[in-house]
């Protein structure tokens, strides 16, 4: 089938507003956008600029806006589009580097302000091995451990494009990761800092973040469950 | 016991007690709004609505005391939800803060006009 690709370009050290570039190419319905913009670099121009790693929706480098929604690249296939236009253009809320790439410095920033590693100072137990929990203690959280750190929900969302130190979807689903781990005694601490001015009361549950998520996570009920933690006073 | 309920202190903050009042002001505001518009538009009708008749059914102290309701709750509602909008556009924390209680002010003063002018009432027109 023949598609005709509008890739989003910009060099800020050349350009003085952005451009988009139209590529008419005959495609596979079976190939993803990923494929489409590897045969813009091997064939039309290898200046394009984008991330990508393991090209199998895992590493979550190449999360950009395809067709006005945020998917990975590698995940998404010209087919499921149902369009024969494809514009290809980068994240929202945040600085274009160059081309598809943003910087992606404020999202770590925010991922980072919510501790999201394993907090127990005590004593290891009496066998000095692992600390260990039941499969229940371990699928309160396991649907948050899928996130790959994309940044293709905190890029969706209304309230992160308007200020981007509200810490955003990603960095809340990655403190619900630790909050709600038997084994983690940082809750009081991440939950005292999503309950400051930048924290889950920003979030406005849009949803868009949901629907954005490559990996399925229920990113707006995590955000819910950290709510009713604040409000509540017990992690449950 | 295979999960774990554990205890945290968190501190209240003004943001969670107002992501709150947006909750329970609409949570109240089911009843009151759907009373409301029940009672003028289906059982009284629209087109019986005069200045006679809202005199009347304001004159009653249990309409007065349902209008103040109403109305303090509908435009705190709406002053948390303008409030809300505000803070996309004022990235200053202080400036907000000021903004925030400017807010509150009218919302106070709006609602007190209201309410003061809904108890002055207490007799029908000619009466």
């Amino acid at each position: 089938m023949q598609v005709k690709l509008r890739v989003f370009r910009f060099d800020p050290e050349k350009d003085q507003k952005p451009r988009y570039d139209t590529f008419i190419m005959n495609v596979d319905p079976n190939d993803r956008v990923l494929d489409l913009l590897e045969y813009v670099k091997a064939d039309f121009d290898p200046s394009l600029a984008l991330r990508r790693s393991c090209a199998h929706g895992v590493c979550g480098s190449d999360a950009m806006r395809v067709n006005g929604r945020n998917y990975l690249a590698c995940k998404v296939l010209v087919k499921n589009l149902n369009a024969d236009t494809i514009t290809v253009e980068p994240l929202l809320g945040l600085r274009v580097i160059k081309d598809l790439i943003v910087d992606m410095g404020p999202f770590f920033e925010n991922y980072r302000s919510v501790l999201p590693y394993l907090i127990n100072d005590e004593p290891l137990p009496a066998d000095g091995k692992e600390r260990l929990q039941t499969p229940e203690q371990q699928m309160r959280f396991e649907e948050t451990t899928k996130c790959i750190l994309c940044a293709a929900c905190t890029t969706s969302c209304p309230s992160f494009w308007a200020d981007d130190r509200y810490v955003g979807p990603a960095a809340i689903v990655n403190a619900h990761r630790f909050i709600f781990d038997s084994r983690d005694r940082g809750a009081e601490k991440r939950l005292n800092i999503l309950n400051e001015q930048i924290g889950v009361w920003r979030c406005r549950t849009a949803f868009n973040c949901t629907e954005a998520c490559p990996r399925d996570i229920h990113i707006t009920q995590a955000i819910a469950e950290v709510k009713k933690a604040i409000i509540t006073g017990k992690v449950e | 016991m295979t999960t774990t309920t554990r205890p945290v202190k968190v501190k209240r903050t003004f943001e969670q007690t107002a992501w709150l009042w947006m909750r329970y002001s609409a949570f109240l505001l089911i009843p009151l709004a759907w009373g409301h518009m029940i009672l003028q538009d289906v059982v009284v009708g629209v087109h019986n609505i005069n200045a006679d008749y809202a005199i009347q059914r304001i004159a009653n102290l249990g309409w007065k005391i349902y209008d103040i309701f109403l109305l303090g709750f509908a435009f705190a509602h709406g002053m948390n939800g303008v409030r809300q909008v505000l803070r996309d556009y004022i990235r200053n924390p202080q400036t907000f803060q000021v903004v925030s209680i400017i807010l509150l002010v009218v919302w106070f003063v709006i609602t007190m006009m209201g309410a003061i002018a809904l108890l002055a009432i207490n007799q029908p027109l000619g009466g």
